[in-house]
């Protein structure tokens, strides 16, 4: 399958930066597998960094599905990790509610301008990641800095995620919001009618339905999943704040989608591929010094991949 | 109050030179029908290019021309695509972005041994030199381009009725030729005179602001400037406040630039009006 | 002038043309007719190089200018900038290309004025003027005009074939391709039908009467549609007038006033059917649920209700042809039984058979009560459907008027002749 081709064609084409370093290839791919899964503490790693990248992948494929170009996952995942840690003192219920809602309202602002200033969301939901950023930052040296005021980062938050063993709940949560997408888009009218939005917003609005509906509708669900990854990754791993939080989750998100064909529930294996990357990645940096940047590197030359074989979104 | 302002002024013009030729270049893009979001791309490795090729020949004319041929490839990647293999700008755009990221990072990181990447301050006839193609020279050629030629007609119709053109593709291209130019110039100024040199992710957003800034000017290239300038009197003007003490605590302050774009986005209600093909394959 | 030998072009499994040998004289006005489908345009696209022949062979002594119904115009320019995107310059004032443009104008002998207004600002008549203009201004040795009055009023029709048999006397050889057959019968020498994409009679206008022409044209007498009964429930009012003179405005706000009649877009590729949805996903748009397994058996019995040629309810609704997309519209929107209809242009581009089929469903509808808004630039089909008729010209609608008034009064008034 194409997206096979994509991927594995990605992690050579990956390899072969190790030849701009002066390090083999094969030297590269082994350390990244050892990485990712090559041990069950990097196997439990690349869960946990799946679930943020699943969340924020259900998020770009749910709202490009209806046709809205929503690019701030980053901003929605920082707002929602910031609500969720405010919430934390009510309890790990309320937090979760809080991240959701907030990273919906984040999103929602850009939806507001396209709708009443013809703003184009591409543009604002970027705008407002790099707002989100440093909207962080402030927090985090200032009024939500740790009692210590040492570094730039939050106390522990008030409450977390139970866990078993290494793994949190929020791979629970991640599983069970990939199915509620799935059912969502493919199992009721509502969601027959985002997919037709999405597809063709002239058509839809001559069969009666309401495309700004739709779009706002999207929106706010596409930012309140991304909210739930920050909430999650704040709750289940890090348990405080600090700058970089969002470490790229937010982008990521782009590959595991298109990965993914948008479907809800490939979005599964695609965060899975893209967790054992970044794992693995973490690994190429500390053992072997290559950035790891190489990841981001990594996604971009999947999705150009996939752009040249025409499969990043699936014919329903 | 005045007085503030004038003193800001100067700086804001310099500072914003590189966003300015940044917006000049995704103008004549968006002119010819496409959305280039990669533009952010293509500063950054601008940036990047124009330092190592400073560093390496000691000359500040190969390090323009090293930010240019930089700016050319992220400019050709995105052409292939978007023209050659007509794939959604939107989303080929985004993926430039990330490659340029990720590459840039990767090569930072790599080459951080040396003092490759801090580069000795830009002799100011040089500066002024930048300053004075971008606010004033690039924009009259590029009006006349764009005008008063057989060429800018054509391409001005590649971005409105595409269909009504045998060779659409050449047009799409020389723009994307034209953009490289400018914003690799945009990115050299960027890490050679503003800044000391290249650091991780620098163009911190400037692309999309410039994009945001095409679209406040209703891409014209009057707009354009007057745009870019209300945008570095705003952020130099806040600067200038910090230093005496009053204005936004200083991450808040960081913020200021995106929200005062979002503010130039709200400013556009309604009438504006595109190029008729912009972004369609 | 030009040869055309033994063509043939395929789309698919569709022969657009088949075998067709057809060659122009100098100076001689040609006139091509044939129903919709019948490959006059595929025809004439392959003559004037813009299609490629599947088989046979072209000879051409010279330019060909082809003249089509849809405008390439860029609508943001002027009439100026327009005529400068083909001729050779490099640098001129926008003054100099003004002038070009005028000078360009009077040689081709059409009258069109106002070079500095923008194209979106002219009329349909105005627009097609400037097409032609440029079309003449390349000096061709054949012209091909292709339905070139379906969006003129009767003085620019006149004008237009004054320009016509100036051509021709000049030695320019002129294809014009046209349903309209009283026109036909005026203007051409030779006359040249076409039926399925085969050549099946060849004529001059020398004592023949638009019944013969309508006779050659189609495969069997297709006897008219009954005229409506008295005992209908509700009425049909037609909205006729010349394309382009504010009927997709019209229907719009017609659309947004009333959100939940059955509504017939105009464009049907472009606003009807969802590509990339499959037929049962389309016909399933206004329903309140959604389960794949029961849509796809509801959509199976519409699709055997409405004859609708597809290979199942799951085939993706962008494959279907024309005809069988209307269905599927036509399916969604009746299904419920609306009170109101909205159906624009709905059998344009359809066949004989595709548009009986339409006209009948609409006229069941009526019957059963539902008051449809037909907005149509077919007279015929108007006048066979309507119980009433209005007429649209620059976005202003008459008053109502029977079909006898109308008969007597529509040519008028869709001209903007009170």
């Amino acid at each position: 399958m194409r997206q096979l081709a994509a991927a594995l064609a990605a992690i050579v084409l990956l390899s072969l930066c190790a030849l701009a370093v002066g390090r083999s290839p094969i030297e590269l791919l082994r350390i990244l597998a050892n990485g990712s899964i090559g041990s069950r503490f990097a196997i439990e790693g690349t869960l946990l960094k799946s679930v943020p990248l699943l969340l924020t992948g259900l998020s770009v494929a749910l709202a490009f599905r209806a046709g809205v170009w929503n690019i701030g996952g980053e901003g929605q995942f920082i707002t929602g990790a910031i609500a969720a840690l405010a919430a934390a003192r009510f309890g790990v219920v309320p937090a979760i509610l809080a991240s959701m809602l907030a990273g919906a309202l984040w999103a929602s602002i850009a939806t507001a301008m396209r709708l009443w200033r013809n703003a184009p969301e591409v543009l604002t939901t970027i705008l407002l990641n790099f707002t989100a950023i440093h909207l962080l930052g402030w927090c985090v040296n200032g009024p939500l800095q740790e009692r210590g005021a040492q570094y730039p980062q939050t106390d522990l938050a008030g409450a977390a995620l139970p866990v078993a063993g290494e793994l949190h709940a929020g791979v629970l949560l991640a599983l069970a919001a990939s199915v509620a997408a799935w059912f969502l888009l493919y199992r009721t009218a509502e969601g027959l009618r985002l997919r037709a939005t999405g597809l063709n917003a002239r058509a839809a609005t001559w069969a009666g339905i309401n495309v700004n509906a739709q779009l706002v509708r999207a929106m706010a669900i596409s930012g309140g999943l991304a909210g739930l990854a920050g909430g999650i990754e704040l709750l289940g791993t890090t348990h405080r704040l600090f700058e970089r939080f969002a470490a790229g989750y937010g982008y990521s998100g782009i590959a595991v989608a298109l990965l993914a064909q948008l479907h809800p529930l490939a979005t599964i294996a695609s965060a899975m591929f893209f967790g054992a990357l970044s794992t693995g990645a973490g690994e190429l940096q500390r053992t072997a010094g290559i950035s790891s940047n190489i990841a981001v590197f990594g996604q971009a030359v999947v999705i150009l991949l996939l752009i040249l074989f025409g499969s990043w979104r699936s014919r329903d | 109050m005045i007085n503030v302002i004038l003193h800001a002024l100067p700086i804001a013009i310099v500072a914003s030179t590189p966003l300015l030729l940044a917006v000049e270049g995704e103008l004549v893009v968006q002119r010819a029908g496409m959305i280039n979001l990669g533009i952010e791309g293509m500063l950054l490795v601008a940036a990047m290019t124009g330092v190592i090729g400073q560093q390496l020949t000691h000359s500040v004319a190969a390090g323009f021309a090293a930010a240019v041929l930089g700016a050319l490839v992220v400019a050709a990647l995105f052409g292939i695509f978007a023209i050659r293999y007509r794939a959604d700008q939107i989303v080929t755009g985004t993926a430039v972005n990330l490659l340029a990221l990720g590459a840039t990072g990767f090569v930072y990181q790599a080459l951080r041994g040396g003092e490759l990447f801090f580069v000795p301050p830009m002799t100011e006839w040089v500066q002024r030199l930048v300053v004075l193609l971008g606010w004033i020279v690039f924009p009259i050629a590029l009006a006349l381009l764009l005008w008063m030629t057989r060429f800018g007609l054509r391409l001005r119709a590649s971005g409105e009725n595409p269909e009504v053109l045998e060779r659409v593709a050449f047009y799409r291209w020389s723009a994307l030729a034209i953009e490289a130019l400018l914003a690799g110039m945009g990115g050299a100024f960027l890490s050679l005179a503003l800044s000391s040199g290249f650091a991780e992710n620098m163009t911190a957003g400037r692309g999309f602001i410039a994009l945001s800034i095409v679209i406040f000017g209703r891409w014209k290239l009057r707009g354009a400037i007057v745009g870019t300038a209300l945008f570095g009197i705003a952020a130099a003007l806040q600067y200038t406040l910090q230093a005496m003490n009053i204005g936004l605590p200083f991450h808040l302050l960081l913020a200021l630039p995106y929200v005062l774009t979002l503010l130039i986005l709200c400013g556009i209600a309604g009438r504006v009006r595109a190029p008729e093909s912009l972004g369609r394959n | 002038m030009l040869s055309l030998q033994r063509i043939t072009k395929r789309f698919g499994d569709n022969v657009a043309v088949d075998d067709v040998t057809l060659e122009l004289r100098r100076g001689e006005i040609l006139a091509l007719v044939g129903e919709n489908g019948a490959g006059k345009t595929t025809l004439m696209r392959i003559a004037a190089g813009e299609l490629d022949a599947g088989g046979g062979t072209i000879t051409r002594d010279g330019e060909i200018g082809i003249v089509h119904q849809h405008f390439l115009l860029v609508s943001d320019f002027t009439i100026a900038e327009n005529l400068a995107l083909q001729r050779a310059w490099s640098f001129a004032s926008p003054r100099t290309l003004e002038r070009e443009a005028e000078a360009c104008i009077r040689t081709t002998g059409i009258r069109l004025e106002g070079v500095s207004r923008r194209v979106e600002s002219l009329s349909v008549g105005e627009k097609s003027k400037l097409e032609l203009i440029k079309a003449i201004a390349k000096n061709p040795r054949v012209l091909i005009l292709d339905e070139p009055t379906s969006v003129l009023t009767p003085n620019e029709s006149a004008e237009l074939f004054a320009v016509m048999r100036t051509l021709a006397s000049e030695g320019t050889a002129v294809v014009f391709i046209s349903h309209k057959l009283p026109e036909v019968l005026e203007i051409a020498d030779r006359i040249v039908v076409m039926r399925r994409g085969r050549i099946v009679a060849e004529t001059t206008a020398h004592g023949m009467t638009p019944a013969d022409l309508a006779n050659a044209m189609v495969e069997k007498g297709v006897a008219p549609p009954p005229r409506r009964g008295e005992s209908r429930g509700g009425e049909i009012l037609a909205i006729v007038g010349v394309a382009g003179n504010g009927q997709t405005e019209l229907a719009e706000r017609y659309r947004n006033e009333h959100p939940d009649a059955g509504l017939i877009p105009e464009d049907r590729t472009r606003d009807g059917i969802v590509e990339g949805m499959s037929i049962a996903e389309n016909l399933a748009l206004k329903s309140k649920h959604w389960h794949p397994r029961e849509a796809a058996t509801a959509a199976q019995a519409q699709i055997a209700r409405y004859s609708i040629r597809a290979t199942g309810p799951s085939q993706d609704a962008g494959s279907l042809s024309g005809g069988n997309q209307q269905k599927v519209i036509l399916a969604r929107e009746l299904e419920r039984k609306p009170k109101k209809i909205l159906a624009a242009e709905p059998t344009r581009g359809l066949d004989i058979e595709a548009t009986s089929f339409v006209h009948a469903q609409l006229r069941a509808a009526a019957d059963d009560g539902a008051s449809i808004v037909l907005i149509t630039s077919d007279l015929d089909e108007a006048f066979a459907l309507a119980d009433a008729i209005q007429v649209i010209y620059r976005g202003k609608l008459s008053a109502r008027l029977t079909p006898a008034e109308a008969q007597e009064r529509v040519g008028a008034l869709m001209a903007g002749i009170a």
